[in-house]
């Protein structure tokens, strides 16, 4: 029982991690390969201003936020739109590259090397459920990831803003004669995409230690999530965040600790291969889906 | 209202459109007539900022234009209904008709346009929650071109509004645009189906290979079946 809440939990921030992923590729249809530098960056700069600066929690996520909302739409400005038309090249796959080098080397210098305990939310608390010990961060992890996942969804859905959003990503030029501004749209989604990568990346954190080596350890299951729920699907995503989360957690009882991490991705490239636009692809949830308009 | 100068287009190292010119003024029906290929579409999307001119000016309402972005031609009063509709299938009709609107803030505008929009289109308004994929070609156009209207253009821009649809739709798209002309709205079109492009028009250009070979009164050009044969091949 306790392990099945913390592969939910774990999944829960995968989750919030393949969904940051997806909102930048379902407007811009590029992979940010940048990304998880950008959680590690979140990770980092909530620990140093809530171990140096003595901060509370909240205050330091909500910097961390801004902070990574600032440095994604650099990103954005000097990696992506300077390249012009993203269907007409591929530089992008070397500038996001780039630009996460970057991020990792100054991570290492400003941070150092060694791995930091990062606290648990409230103090690595745990309460007990039917008899079962759970920690209340982990309950936070999910519990925050839900908030961000239906509060996207209502966006999404039901703005102004998330009309566009979705109007850019199936169309972006005809987006730009409603009087859409494309380049903003992506640029927020940019932002987003970096605020939820903070808060991802300040809750896992206390579960895996901070430290600039976070963009492969966690990163990496970034993109295994977002590739397990199909690129771009922002549902799909949390279906994907949860299986990676149950996957490793059921490996993680029956083969040696070592070996976790390649069964989950055996299992990711197993779904890949079988189901290329991720699980939701699959005949059982594709009914009555819209095809195109009629010419 | 919209004078176009010279003007010669291309796509990366080929020229598609030469050293072109042509004008509209403010109330007439302009229709450029034109085969397959011929760049009808490159024109249109060139002047409202989707693609960028090789040389040449393009004035919109005595303003300089050529390197405009968009969304500005769109706040000063140019709208373009795109080739093949372009509507978001995927958004429901009343979210395609708002999208048309999206530089307008204001929502009393909004919502007065709406009720008139759904005044003219009163089968919009029994879709609007529909999927815009759902509707049929016609309902598709007409959503097109209502969409365009939400921000009350002075200048509506049309690329080939009969394309795949049958006759009698094409005659009530006629009408409508005849309509929304004589509602004040300048109307600059693009075309294959002469005929009925050419009855509503005040004047037409006839665009070969991305050249302008032929300009004239609309009457004119319909009845002159010579010159229609030469260079429009079936009318
Ligand atoms: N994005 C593009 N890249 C390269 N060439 C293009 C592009 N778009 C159009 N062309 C070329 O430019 C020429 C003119 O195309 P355009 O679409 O403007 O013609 P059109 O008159 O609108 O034709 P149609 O009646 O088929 O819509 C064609 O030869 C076409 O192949
Ligand atoms: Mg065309």
């Amino acid at each position: 029982m306790q392990e099945i809440v913390t592969a939910l939990a774990n999944g829960s921030i995968y989750a919030l991690m393949a969904l940051a992923i997806g909102i930048i590729y379902s407007t811009t249809q590029i992979i940010n390969f940048a990304h998880g530098s950008v959680i590690m960056i979140g990770a980092m700069t909530s620990y140093w201003l809530l171990s140096i600066f003595h901060m509370n929690y909240f205050t330091a996520i909500l910097l961390a936020v801004l902070i990574n909302i600032i440095l994604s739409m650099v990103i954005y400005k000097v990696s992506v739109e300077k390249l012009g038309d993203l269907t007409q090249n591929s530089s992008w796959i070397v500038t996001l590259f780039g630009a996460g080098i970057i991020l990792d080397n100054t991570a290492r210098i400003l941070f150092g090397t060694e791995p930091k305990a990062y606290p648990f939310l409230f103090d690595g608390h745990v309460i007990s459920i039917f008899g079962t010990k759970i920690m209340i961060h982990e309950m936070m992890m999910i519990l925050v990831a839900v908030i961000i996942g239906v509060l996207y969804q209502i966006v999404i859905q039901k703005t102004n803003f998330g009309r566009a959003v979705r109007a850019v990503s199936f169309r972006p030029d005809t987006a730009r004669i409603m009087g859409i501004r494309s380049n903003r749209i992506v640029l927020m989604c940019f932002a987003i995409s970096g605020a939820v990568a903070a808060i991802s990346g300040a809750l896992i954190a206390p579960i895996t230690f901070a430290s600039y080596t976070m963009t492969y350890s966690v990163g990496i299951k970034a993109f295994a999530a977002a590739l397990i729920g199909g690129l771009g699907n922002t549902k799909g995503a949390f279906i994907g965040g949860i299986s990676l989360g149950l996957i490793e957690g059921i490996a993680s009882m029956i083969v040696p600790g070592g070996l976790k991490d390649a069964i989950s991705f055996l299992i990711m490239i197993i779904v890949i291969i079988v189901l290329p636009g991720g699980i939701l692809s699959a005949k059982l949830f594709t009914k009555g889906e819209l095809k195109t308009e009629k010419i | 209202m919209l004078q176009v100068e010279n003007v010669t287009i291309g796509y990366g190292k080929t020229e598609v459109v030469h050293n072109i010119s042509f004008h509209v003024k403010k109330g007439e029906i302009i229709t450029i007539l034109g085969a397959n290929g011929a760049g009808k579409s490159t024109i249109l999307n060139t002047i409202v900022g989707l693609h960028q001119a090789k040389e040449g000016s393009i004035r919109f309402q005595d303003k300089e234009i050529s390197k405009a972005r968009p969304d500005q031609l769109v706040q000063n009063g140019m709208r373009l209904v795109p080739e093949g509709r372009q509507i978001f299938p995927q958004h429901t009709v009343m979210e395609n008709i708002l999208l048309g609107a999206y530089i307008e803030k204001n929502a009393k505008k909004i919502h007065s346009r709406l009720h008139s929009i759904f005044e003219r289109f009163p089968r919009l308004e029994e879709r609007k929650n529909q999927m815009g994929g759902t509707l049929s070609g016609g309902e598709q156009q007409m959503l097109a071109i209502a969409r365009a209207l939400m921000t009350e253009p002075s200048l509506l821009i049309l690329d080939e509004p009969s394309l795949g649809l049958a006759p009698i739709i094409v005659g009530e798209v006629f009408a409508l645009l005849k309509q929304i002309s004589s509602s004040g709205v300048t109307v600059l079109l693009v075309e294959q189906m002469a005929n009925s492009a050419l009855k509503i028009s005040d004047r037409a250009y006839v665009l070969e290979t991305g050249r302008i070979v032929l300009e004239g009164r609309g009457e004119e050009i319909r009845n002159n079946a010579d010159i229609a044969k030469a260079y429009l091949g079936n009318v």
